[in-house]
Formats: C-alpha cells, structure tokens, sequence
C-alpha cells in the first residue's frame, strides 16, 4: 500500500508540524485544540492504515521489508545517512513487538488530546507539548539506531516536564524536577550502555542491527554482565521497578489526567520496549546471568506494588501504584526467557496501556467533577454519576484481569510462563492477584457505593461530558475488544517473540 | 649595562607591591593604581627582556617588538583606567561609595 | 431432524443478546418491567433451546470430542482453542440454569416492581449472570471454563451489590468476590500446573483414561496431578461456599432475594460442584484429593447446619442450608472417586449430581417463598413474623413443601437424592474408615436440617404474628412460579425412575473411567432403597427433627430461655457468631494484611523515597555550602586567584620534578 512512501517517517512527521503550527498560533490559541485532533487523527489513521498493510507472513520480497538474519525483521524500512564518520544513521521500521505500541501511542495520544478539551490555560503550548510528546514517543517505538534512539528517548523527557511542571497539580514543581533528574539520571546509565556497546562492537556504527551483529563475537561475558545492568538500569527505572520507583507515584499525582495517561500508557512502555528490542537480544549472556535479579525485582514489583495500593488515601495514586504492580508482570515475562513469557509480557504493555488508560481518566473525571480524590472523602458517587461509575467498575474489573478483558490472558499467561521456569515459586506472584482484587473493590466501595459523601459538596456534581466520555467508551470498547479475541494483537507479537529466543540459543 | 636581574627584582617587587595592594586597600582608586603598577611591573619586564635579546643575539641587529609591546601596553593601560574610573564613577553614583568591601552584589 | 446439540453454543447467546439490548436500547423502547420483557424473552428462548439439546441427549447423542473449535489464541508452540462440550453432566446442568432462571426472571416481574428505574440494571446483569453460567457449563476446557468461572463471580458480585448505596451490601459484593477470588487463584494455580505439563487444557486431552491417562503417558508425574487437583478443587472451595472460605455466602444475602435464588440454586456456588464433577476424570487419578475432597464436604455440611441453628434472618437460614446442602455434594462426590476407583461404582458421583438437581429445584423454591415473605411484611428478621399461614396461604404451603422436601422426607425429591449420597458416604467406609465418621456427620446434619428448617417454618408461618406488619399474599406472577417449583420439589425425586433412571443416565457422562454400568432395574432401586437399614437411620432422624422443632418453636410451653444460660449460652453464642469464623477473616486476615499494606507504604514513603529525597537534600545542601565561597568581593577572588597561581607554581617547579615528572 505504501510502495516508495516513507510512511513512518511521515507518520512522526505529522505531529511535529502539528506541534510548530500549534506554537505558532499567536493570539487564537483556541484553535490549538483543533489543530492537536487534527494532526493527531491523522498519525492515527495512518498508523492503522499501516497496521493493515503490515504483513503477518511477510512476503519477504516486498519493498521496505528489512530482513535481519537473525536480527528481528522489519517492514516499513527507511534507512538515511546522517553522520557518516560516526556511523550515525536515520533508520526506521516497524516489526512485530512495536507495531502494537506505535499504534497504542498514537491512540492514547488522540485520546488524551480529545480527553484535554476544557484546558483553558496556555492551550497552544500544551497542545503543542502533548505533539511533541507524541513525535518522541513514535521516535522511540520505530528508530532502530542507538544514536536516534537516545535522542528521541530524551527528547520524551521535556514536554512530559513541562506538562507536570506547568498544568501540574499543587506539588507540582518537586514531582517535575524529581521526574527529570530521576529518570534523566537513568537515561544516563543507559547513554554509558550505548556507548560501551558502540566502541566495544566496532563497527563505527550506532545500527542496533550491526551492533547486535558485531557483539556476537565482540563482547565478551563480563562486558555483558556489566552493560546489560547498565541498560537494565536504564530502561527499568522507566518501567519501573521497585526500589527505583518513586518518580512516578509522585509524577503521576501532579501531572494533568492526559499527562497522567501518557506517562502510564506510553512512557512506562518505553522501559519494557527498551529490554526486549536492546537490552535482552544485544547481551544476552549479561541477561542470562542476571536472570533471577530479573525475576526477584519483578516479583518484589509485582507483590509490593500491589500491597501499597491497599494503603492509598489517593485515588490516583492508588492507580500509580498498580500501574507499578502490573509492569511486574511485564518483566516476570520477559524473565522466564520463554516464548510464551515474553510474548505475554509485551502484550501485557499493550493491555496496561489501555486499561490504565482508563483508570486515569477515571481519575480526572472524579477530580475534576467533585474537586478530589481523597478516597475517604468520596463516596456514593454512583447515584450522582452513574455512567462514571459504570466505567470506573469495568476499568478496575480490566485491571484486576477479569477474563474477557484485556489483561487477564497476558497476566494468565506470564504466570503460567512462570510456573514452566522457576515451579512453585509461582505462589509468590499469584497472590497478587487477590490483592490487586481486594484493593480496587475497596476503593470502589468507598469511593462509588455506599451512601453519598457529605464531606464535599456534592449539589453541583454531574455526570461525565462528552470528552471525557467518549474517549473512555471507546478504550472500553477496544479492552473488551482484544480480551475477547487476544489473537488479534498477538499475531503480530508471536513470530517477532519468537525470533528473540532464537537469538538468545533456542529459548 | 645594568644587568637583567636587577630590572627583574625591580618589576617583581613592583608586581608583588601591586598585588598586595589590589588584595588590601579598600579604597577603589588605590586598587585601580595598584592595578597600574602591576601593569608596569610586566612593562619593565617586556622591555628588559626585548634589550636583553638583542644583546644575546647581535646578528639579529636590534629588535625592538617587546618595546613596542610595551608601548601598545600603556596605551590599553590608558583606556583601561579611562573605563575603570568610568565605572567607579558610576558605582559611586549608586552607592555613595568606592569602598570595594562593600560593593558585593555580585554573589550566592 | 435438526441435529440440536450442534446449536448448543446458542444457548449463551440468548441471555446474552437480551443483556446487551436491555443495556443500549434507549430507555423508553424497553416495555414492560424497564426491560423485564426481554429478559424473559432472553430466558425462555436458552429455556427452549436448552430443552431441545437435553432431549438429544437423553436420546444417547453428545458433543464432545468432535465438536467444531475456534481458535482464541496462539503463542509459541501452544495454540488455545475454544468449543462446546455437551454431555449427561452437563445436561443436568442446562435443566437446573434453564428451569430456575426462567422461574426467578417471571418472579422478578412482581419482586422488583417496586425498584423503579434500577430495574433496568438488575435485568441486564441476571441476564449476564445466566449467559456466562450457560458458556461455564458448556465449555470444552478449562480456560475457556475459568474464563466464564471468573465473570459468573463478577455477576455475582454486581448482583450482591445491587443496592450499592447500604454500606452492608456493598461490603458483602466486595466481599464475595474477593474470597471466591482467593478460590479462583488456586483453580488458576492448578490449571497452570495441568497447561505446564500436558500443554493444553482441553477436556478431550486430559481426560484419557486407563493408558490414555495423562499420568500413564508419561506427560505429569503423580505428585504434581495430585497438587493440581487439590488446587482445581480449591477453586469450587470459593466458588461452593465450602469451609473454610464458606462466610461470604451468608453474608452474600445483601442482594434481591430474587438473585439469592439464582445464587444458591443455579448459578453461582453450583459453579463449584460441577467444576469438582467435571474434574472427575482426573480426580480418580489421585485418590489424596479425593480425601480431601470429602472431608472438606462432610465437614462444611455439618459446620453450616450447626450455623442455621441460631440465624434469625430467615435468608441466612436458607443460606446456610445452601453451605450445608453443597457439602452434602461435595462428600458425596469425594466418597464417590473411592467408589469409581475401587468398586468401579458411578454411585456417588450420580448421587452428588442427582442432589444437585434436587436442591436446585427446592432451594430455588424456598428463597422465592422467603422473597415473597420479605416482599409481603417487610423485614428479613423471623423474629418480628409469625402467623403468616392465613395470610398467604400459597407461599406458606409451598414454603412447607421445599422445607420437607429439603428435610429429606419421601416421596419429595431431598429424600431419594440424600438417601442416594448417605449410601454412597457409607459405602465407601469399605475403603477407608474415615468415611464412617464422614457418614456419622452426613446423618447428624440430616437431623440439624430438619429442626432448623421447620423452626423456620414454624417461626414464620405458625403461631400469632410478633408485629403489626400487614401482611398480605405476592401477585399471581410470583406465586405461580413457586407452584411451579413446589410441583418439581415434589416430583424431581422420581428421576431416578423415569427412562433408564437418573443415576443409569447421568453415570454414562464417565463411562470412559473403569465404571461398571448399574444392571439395576428401576425397580430394583426402590427394593434396595427401602429394603436397608440406613435408610430408616436417616429417616427417623429428620423426622425427630421436625418433631422437636415443633415442640419448641410451635407447641407453648417451651421456655426457651435455657438457651441463654451456662455452657449452652456458651454454645448459643457461638452459633450466633457462626463459630467466629467471619469475625476471624474481619479481625485478623483482613487487619494483617492492611498491616502490611500500612507498613509497605510507610516503608515507601521514608524509606525508599527518603532515600532518594536525601540524595537530593545532600546535593542541594552541598550546593548551599559551597556557594558561600562566591562573595562577592573582589579582592579575595584576586586573592585566591594569586594563591591558586602560586600553588601550581609550586605543584610543577617541585612536586611535580620531585615526584619524577
């Protein structure tokens, strides 16, 4: 369908003159708006359009298919020199593990701009930063250059500062800075990574694919141990993993609701993309050896997570803290080395992203339209706004993985995953999944059910707009969607997994 | 011939008389003259060494650059102190005073 | 001939369109009941389908190895499909769903008249309740199993949680769900353990028999089919209310009566009895759980019987007889596997099946008369009814039917299906002794029921009312679905002589297990029946029950009082607080782990983030200090350039030489 269009590249494009225009607009910044949504809805439609026209039995022959030889395979491949002396390269593509995040962020980025609509302070500076945001996001899912890739992944890093720093709540400046230096410092390690691999490999090339196919032979097993932890570091501070994780309760409380889902849906993302496309395959002797550091930090993510939720007076922070306890479960997929645990564990990325999607909005909603979200000052909002309601029950029900919603086969599957490599262990994580129970019902019963609040004052406390509705409805609809046929998402994921346990010997 | 150490213990007492002055005095007049006679201890120098070359070496004849590097010197010395006292002028306009202790705005 | 059972899937889909209509359709195009209209509909349409796939069956077809697949999902070398399996067991429990769901959704028209507009969201949830119990019963394995095992709980949880502004019921919803959830982790455990080692779920696959065995292939060692049995039958734990996860089902009585009804007689805790019969195959393979399995059922019959002795609520009575009544099932299973494995006998997992269906019937059939009770006086307390015979003359004699029925005397349907499940207890004494005391317990708790039964009854019906309430008898349209259900607890009993008999049907579901078919004759059923002892053993015991009920609930001159003092107030109390059991959960579990959770955050806070805050705190502290060398003052930067100057002079025209520079 696209033959000679540099589609990706158009697609990253297209938030970014969205983002100049929407900077530039002078005085009528009330068009931001439209120009975001519009800009957006075009990466969006785009980027399905790609997802129809991705190959899942490739036709190896097709024009921009990249064939890696052992590399992941990719479609929709763009290659451009850049600096040349330095090896450095514009290259793009898209394959299995990143075809559903690259859809997913330009989702969640329609969505949240749609979700924004009331924002009546500085609107073309924010709606030009969520475009920005977006271009980084998209940079990060598709370059296939270690240069490129770190650029992008900085790039992530500002408009997010500023969306908590500027539109943020009453903490706003503390949670900003702790969010830039935290993870900036993270990025950091992962720059030395970067590096060492660069120079070790040799091959005056930042290419993954020619790094990975230099290390083959280049780099030794202490090198490995050393980078990969590095890397590791790096990308699961962005995860995150307990104990590196207390940006993002803090960030996540202060930020705007868009900012919120964006941060949730997408950046998290961006840790546990990191580790399955560089980390794992690149050094994989350094993430065998460092396997059961994987797995305890999961399991520690996993259950500690979930018990601190149980103690939340913030609604928001609650989620925050789920969100920490669900992408434990991504990296125990990836941990157990096995296909099925890491095919799991980037569907896992995809479903957290929707779900908890809806859970932030939720939280907006229930913010903006009674002014807090102290738990305790909540309750029997279900009279007051029944269709809120509804939708806060069956985001929390699709986070506690509630077969027939999205989350319950990555979440069943990366336990059984478990189980195949490390036996009765499994009983650690799994029972999580009562906490994880225990704690959104509660919530839901003191927050929804019950009889209404008379801690605030409920007399001007309506049901959702339209904005806010729509957006949520539709991530409800698409969660009930991919847990009913899961299949459709991982078509993409199988064969892409399956390749990055060829790499690492046979898996 | 007076010998060259004698003009170099003359213009390093000078410098370490400047220095010592620039550290101490409060008065920012004195520490602009101070200023000066450090100026002058390196003019010394660079015309002490410029003779001192071309008696070293007669085949090059006489040179006189580090002469006419001193000379260049003294006239940025000039335009030097016309800016200095421009600028104290100024401060002391804002402040009522030239005493450099208490000219600290400049800090944490 | 239409080949039925083809369209089993269908049946699902009925509740499950009338689910989706009632939720979207625009509120003024719903009709009748906001919506009732079309969840009868929904109803009735899986009632007739469900009907005509039970007469294929009982006709010898069944859908089970060759039933067309649909594939959910690949990954790696595992492709998970799903598809329908229908047989004898499962057609048992198409008739219990389809039969009481009709029922209860007609009954709701008049019980939920009074509910206004919540009615719409009551109608759509029971018809999501009654579909995804439809698609747990005709799953072809587990996951697909687990998947509609999971939502039937969400059901239950929005249902319990109807009336979500009483504190108490939103307590109870949440409740329920999270300690059937405790279950549903052990049933998750246990199919990860099977999926691990034999690499599928499916029933067709797991359940070979003989040297088709999972075990004889060579594809799970002993020990781990045992663990993952155990685990699977932890799920009906949960789900059935068994001991000791068995306090949320009394609790659970905060919703309608009407979904206690479809809770405790067809859908959500029956759940837990046919996962445990499902699981058959595998069960007889591991003799340890069975055990289990029985023990835990014997122990739960008598624990809730003693519970129901002291409720006043007259639900919490119907609920404990429900715990009570599932235990029976659950023994009469366990015992059953040492039946099959030893004496190659369906005896007890037919009886299990047969008291199923009985209870199914006469249970649905005392909550809808306590329902109409509630309806007509107001209040669940048995304390402030009485006299209530004159008054509604047709809830009192159906209630009188189901409490007869359930006390276990013949001709009614509880006495042929307990007598079934006390034999096969008794029977299996033969292998192992434990099972006489398990069977001691079965006949104590015949005895309980009867007392605490009619103690209801009398407390409700007989004697001068206790309060002014005026009370007055249901519309037709709940009363006549309790003539309905009063007819089948009178007549279910009388499958076991109908045809080839209930138990020569239902055995042919796990003929493939070394099963040797009954060669009885219906009549011979009868002869053995009333021709051993044991039979009067029990008989004689409910009726002593009712006899003592009526002496001290209905007779004057009782002075109940005795009850209050010494070791006998000692005893009341505790059956009052139900052995303390719920309060244990509320005292101890729950406050343990908020403990924790309090000190994970506290942890959180001060120290893990007061570690990063404190690396914050020293570089801005540094910061702090190390700024007060910019003074400002210009002669001592002069000066420590000059020092600074004269310290490098010195580093290179000494130190440096001297160090060998």
């Amino acid at each position: 369908m696209f033959e000679g269009v540099p589609i990706i590249s158009i697609i990253i494009l297209l938030p970014l003159i969205g983002a100049i225009m929407s900077f530039s607009l002078g005085r009528h910044d009330k068009y931001a708006k439209w120009v975001a949504l519009g800009f957006s809805t075009a990466a969006l439609v785009l980027s399905l359009l790609v997802v129809v026209a991705f190959m899942v039995e490739p036709n190896t022959g097709s024009e921009g298919y990249h064939e890696g030889n052992g590399f992941f395979d990719f479609q929709f491949y763009e290659e451009y020199s850049w600096i040349e002396s330095l090896g450095i390269r514009y290259i793009v593509g898209l394959d299995g593990l990143s075809i559903a995040l690259f859809v997913l962020t330009t989702l969640l980025s329609t969505i949240s701009i749609l979700f924004s609509w009331d924002t009546k302070l500085r609107p073309k500076e924010y709606f030009g930063l969520m475009l920005v945001l977006e271009v980084g996001v998209l940079g990060v899912f598709t370059t296939l250059d270690y240069f490129v890739f770190y650029v992008f992944w900085e790039i992530v890093l500002i408009p997010m500062y500023f969306l908590i720093g500027v539109w943020g709540g009453p903490n706003k400046d503390y949670a900003a800075i702790k969010f830039f230096i935290y993870t900036h410092i993270a990025s950091l390690a992962l720059l030395i990574a970067i590096m060492a691999m660069y120079f070790e490999a040799g091959a005056n090339s930042f290419g993954m694919e020619d790094i990975w196919r230099a290390g083959q032979s280049e780099f030794a097993r202490t090198f490995q141990i050393a980078v990969f932890a590095a890397a590791f570091f790096g990308f699961g501070v962005k995860l995150p993993m307990v104990p590196f994780h207390t940006w993002l309760p803090d960030a996540h409380v202060e930020a705007p609701t868009a900012g919120s889902v964006l941060l949730a849906g997408l950046l998290l993302k961006m840790g546990g993309y990191g580790i399955i496309r560089v980390a794992m395959p690149t050094l994989p002797e350094g993430a065998e050896a460092l396997q059961l550091v994987m797995a305890a930090i999961a399991i520690a993510s996993i259950l500690y997570g979930a018990l601190v939720c149980l103690a939340q007076r913030d609604l928001k922070k609650m989620v925050a803290f789920s969100s920490i306890s669900h992408m434990g479960f991504v990296l125990l997929g990836y941990a157990t080395f096995t296909q099925v645990g890491v095919a799991a564990g980037v569907f896992q990325m995809f479903a957290h992203g929707l779900v908890t999607a809806v859970l932030f909005m939720m939280c907006g909603v229930v913010q903006h339209h009674c002014g807090t979200r102290i738990i305790q000052d909540l309750g029997g909002l279900s009279k007051k706004m029944p269709a809120a309601s509804t939708m806060m029950t069956i985001g929390f029900l699709a986070s506690l993985g509630l077969p027939g919603l999205v989350s319950f086969a990555a979440e069943f599957m990366v336990l059984a995953s478990m189980f195949d490599t490390w036996a009765l262990w499994l009983f650690l994580p799994i029972i999580s999944v009562a906490i994880t129970a225990a704690y959104y019902l509660w919530a839901l019963q003191r927050s929804m059910f019950g009889p209404l609040t008379t801690k605030i004052d409920t007399s001007h406390v309506h049901d959702m707009n339209w904005y806010e509705s729509v957006p949520v409805g539709l991530l409800l609809a698409l969660i009930a969607l991919f847990g009913v046929f899961p299949l459709v998402v991982f078509q993409y994921i199988d064969p892409a997994v399956r390749i990055v346990l060829d790499l690492f010997g046979g898996g | 011939m007076i010998p060259l150490e004698y003009w170099l213990i003359l213009s390093s007492l000078m410098f370490v008389i400047g220095a010592y002055g620039v550290m101490t005095r409060k008065n920012a007049i004195v520490v602009l003259m101070c200023i000066e006679i450090m100026l002058n201890a390196a003019n010394i120098n660079l015309v002490a060494f410029s003779s001192y070359y071309s008696t070293l070496h007669p085949a090059f004849g006489t040179d006189v650059s580090g002469q006419v590097f001193a000379l260049f010197s003294i006239a940025i010395a000039a335009a030097e102190v016309a800016v200095g006292l421009a600028i104290l002028l100024s401060v002391y306009r804002r402040y009522q005073t030239i005493d450099v202790d208490k000219i600290n705005i400049l800090r944490w | 001939m239409i080949d039925w059972i083809a369209y089993a899937w269908l049946i699902p889909v009925f509740p499950f369109l009338a689910f989706v209509l009632i939720g979207l359709l625009p509120k003024r195009t719903l009709g009748w009941e906001d919506g009732g209209g079309y969840a009868v509909a929904g109803a009735a349409g899986a009632l007739v389908l469900s009907m005509l796939v039970i007469w294929d069956v009982l006709n010898g077809q069944t859908l089970t190895h060759d039933a067309p697949r649909s594939t959910w999902l690949i990954i790696g070398d595992f492709r998970i499909e799903f598809g329908i399996w229908v047989d004898q067991l499962t057609a048992v429990m198409l008739v219990v769903i389809s039969v009481v769901g009709t029922l209860v959704v007609i009954y709701s028209g008049g019980y939920m008249h009074e509910e206004g507009v919540g009615r719409r969201r009551y109608y759509a949830e029971i018809m999501l309740f009654i579909s995804v119990m439809y698609g747990l019963v005709i799953a072809d394995n587990y996951l697909q199993m687990f998947i509609f095992w999971e939502l039937v709980g969400l059901c239950s949880y929005l249902l319990i949680g109807f009336w979500y502004e009483k504190p108490s019921a939103a307590s109870a919803a949440k409740r329920a769900f999270i300690v059937t959830r405790v279950g549903d982790i052990m049933l998750m455990a246990g199919l990860i353990i099977l999926f691990k080692y034999v690499g599928t779920l499916d029933f067709a696959v797991l359940f070979g028999q003989g040297a088709g065995s999972i075990v004889s292939r060579g594809e799970i060692p002993q020990d781990m089919l045992t663990l993952a049995t155990a685990l699977i039958f932890g799920g009906a734990i949960g789900k059935s209310a068994q001991f000791p996860l068995h306090e949320w089902l009394p609790d659970a009585m905060e919703g309608p009566t009407t979904v206690s009804a479809l809770i405790h007689a067809a859908t959500m805790v029956k759940a837990g009895v046919y996962l445990t019969a499902r699981t058959y195959p595998l069960l007889v393979q591991t003799p340890e759980s069975l055990l289990f399995v029985a023990i835990i059922g014997g122990v739960t019959a008598l624990i809730a019987a003693t519970c129901a002795l002291a409720a006043n609520d007259i639900k919490r009575v119907l609920a404990y007889s429900t715990v009570s009544q599932l235990g029976y099932m659950i023994l009469a299973l366990g015992a059953g596997g040492y039946l099959v494995i030893h004496a190659h006998e369906a005896g007890g997992y037919a009886a299990a099946m047969f008291h199923l269906m009985n209870h199914g019937f006469f249970k649905a059939l005392l909550f809808l008369c306590a329902g109409s009770v509630i309806h007509s006086v107001g209040t669940n307390d048995m304390r402030s009814m009485g006299g209530l015979r004159g008054k509604m003359p047709i809830t009192s004699i159906t209630m009188l039917i189901g409490s007869v029925a359930i006390a276990g005397i013949p001709p009614l349907s509880g006495f042929w299906s307990k007598d079934e499940v006390l034999a096969a207890v008794y029977e299996g004494g033969e292998f192992d002794p434990v099972f006489f005391a398990l069977w001691a317990m079965g006949v104590a708790t015949a005895f309980l029921t009867a007392f605490y039964m009619f103690r209801m009854w009398f407390m409700t019906f007989a004697g001068a009312p206790r309060s002014e309430v005026h009370a007055h008898e249901s519309p037709k349209i709940m009363t006549v679905p309790l003539m309905i259900l009063a007819g089948l607890a009178l007549v279910s009993g009388f499958a076991l002589f109908v045809g080839e008999g209930f138990m020569g049907f239902i055995e042919r579901s796990i003929e493939d297990l070394p099963v040797t078919p009954l060669h009885e004759s219906l009549t011979d059923i009868a002869v053995r029946i009333f021709t051993d002892p044991l039979t009067y053993v029990s008989l004689v015991l409910a009726v002593a029950g009712i006899l003592l009920a009526y002496r001290v609930y209905y007779l004057p001159g009782f002075d109940r009082s005795v009850f209050a003092v010494g070791v006998r107030g000692k005893l009341q109390r505790a059956l009052e607080n139900r052995w303390y059991i719920s309060q244990f959960y509320d005292d101890f579990a729950v406050k343990v782990w908020y403990g924790f959770a309090l000190v994970a955050d506290w942890f959180d806070i001060y120290v893990i983030d007061g570690i990063v805050n404190g690396f914050a705190y020293l570089g801005a502290n540094m910061g702090a200090t190390i700024r007060k060398a910019q003074s400002g003052n210009v002669q001592r930067y002069a000066s420590l350039i000059i020092l600074g100057i004269v310290v490098l002079l010195v580093f290179i025209l000494y130190v440096l030489p001297w160090g060998g520079w």
